[in-house]
């Protein structure tokens, strides 16, 4: 997915491992996009990339952490400056909530049933890059 | 000679904000020099978050949205 070396990226299903570990999943999405179709995880936290560098913080430092988004591109910048700013332990998770949700695992929201049947156009949504 | 930078991973609203500091550019009259930067590692460097940021010299102007020529313009002659 992208030429870099600073961060680890993983995918949904060595994802869904780490969570069951006891990491975090944090979502950058916007809030449109995670009330449309959200990861039914129940250890998250959900900071849009739009107040991020504001509520990164709320992130502990002595935890696993993966970043998640729709695709995988913005998270990845996420987990860059986590990196930047005193995070150790901080991973991505490449293909984000289109490859999440393609292999069935656990979502909630109004597109959630659509995204089950691989029908959601939620996710064709640019959610910008 | 002034640096204008534009970072983004090259989507619609990244290539609209390059174009108008080209043509801020040219329209201004300042030396300057205008650069797109798609390179993750580049944009990681600079903390970008919200996508296209537009830096001149160094020092982030825009943020998250698109910059429009008159606007680019202001900042090139602050």
């Amino acid at each position: 997915m992208s030429e870099q070396t600073l961060i680890k990226e993983i995918c949904p299903t060595t994802t869904r491992d780490w969570l069951a570990d006891g990491a975090l999943l944090v979502d950058v999405r916007e809030v449109q996009e995670t009330e449309a179709l959200a990861f039914d995880e129940a250890d998250m936290l959900r900071i849009p990339l739009s107040a991020f560098e504001e509520r990164y913080s709320e992130i502990p430092k002595d935890r696993t952490v993966v970043m998640a988004c729709r695709s995988g591109a913005r998270s990845l910048r996420a987990a860059g400056f986590l990196a930047n700013h005193g995070y150790d332990n901080v991973v991505n998770m490449q293909h984000g909530m289109l490859r999440w949700a393609e292999k069935g695992f656990p979502v909630k929201g109004s597109e959630a049933e659509k995204a089950r049947k691989g029908e959601s156009d939620c996710c064709s949504q640019p959610g910008c890059c | 000679m002034k640096n204008i930078k534009v970072l983004g991973p090259g989507c619609p609203k990244c290539k609209t904000t390059y174009q108008n500091a080209l043509e801020a550019v040219k329209q201004s009259g300042v030396e300057a020099e205008v650069e797109k930067i798609e390179d993750i590692m580049k944009m990681m460097k600079y903390n970008v978050l919200t996508t296209p940021v537009l830096m001149i010299d160094e020092e982030i102007k825009v943020r998250g949205r698109v910059a429009n020529v008159n606007e680019i313009k202001d900042l090139l002659t602050e």
